[in-house]
């Protein structure tokens, strides 16, 4: 279960493995302030992606990530080309 | 395992994300939700329940308190507004980059 050291490689993983199977991917976010860390893990049960950080610029991505996820969950649409891009 | 309304959920969110502040974690779960509400039937038996697409389910925990809320098209933009507000407000005891200016070093000059 790597922790990857790229957000860019990350997030394009996760939304990879999302699309594959939606509704087996669930997307957990652990966030510790006494630590001051943040950590998003995305996995399907087969395969498990994870991202850890304590850096305040990663909170948006992270935010923007789990909304992106939130909105495709909801929405009917089956593939990501009909999704309009941020 | 409580289940609250969009509402209410961003609330008890906030109340968790509060009382972790000096210990613990707080963990939220995102997955996509079809809304059956039965435990899929076993072999032999119909499956007389459709499969709904648009919604998602929510979770969320600080380790012993849980809470979730089910979120469908007509309510998440709302929701995904206050509930982006919400994490930023209080995911902020991150590291902060500082490149461009220096980092202010106290001296004992005075």
């Amino acid at each position: 279960m790597p922790y990857y050291q790229t957000w860019e490689e990350f997030a394009r993983a996760a939304e990879k493995l999302y699309l594959v199977d939606p509704m087996k991917v669930r997307v957990v976010l652990k966030y510790r302030h006494c630590d001051g860390n943040l950590c998003i893990k995305v996995t399907d049960n087969a395969v498990c992606l994870q991202y850890k950080t304590d850096q305040a610029q990663d909170v948006k991505k992270i935010e923007k990530l789990h909304g992106k996820l939130m909105r495709l969950m909801v929405s009917k649409e089956t593939h990501s080309g009909a999704m309009e891009t941020d | 395992m409580v289940l609250l309304e969009n509402d209410s959920f961003l609330t008890e969110l906030t109340r968790l994300f509060q009382k972790c502040r000096t210990s613990g974690s707080v963990v939220i779960t995102l997955k996509k939700y079809d809304g059956r509400t039965k435990p899929v039937p076993k072999k032999g038996h119909p499956e007389s329940f459709e499969p709904a697409d648009n919604k998602c389910l929510l979770r969320a925990s600080d380790g012993k308190k849980k809470i979730s809320t089910v979120v469908s098209t007509k309510e998440v933009i709302k929701f995904q507004m206050a509930y982006s507000n919400l994490l930023r407000a209080h995911i902020d005891g991150l590291k902060k980059k500082d490149k461009k200016s220096k980092s202010k070093k106290t001296k004992a000059t005075q």
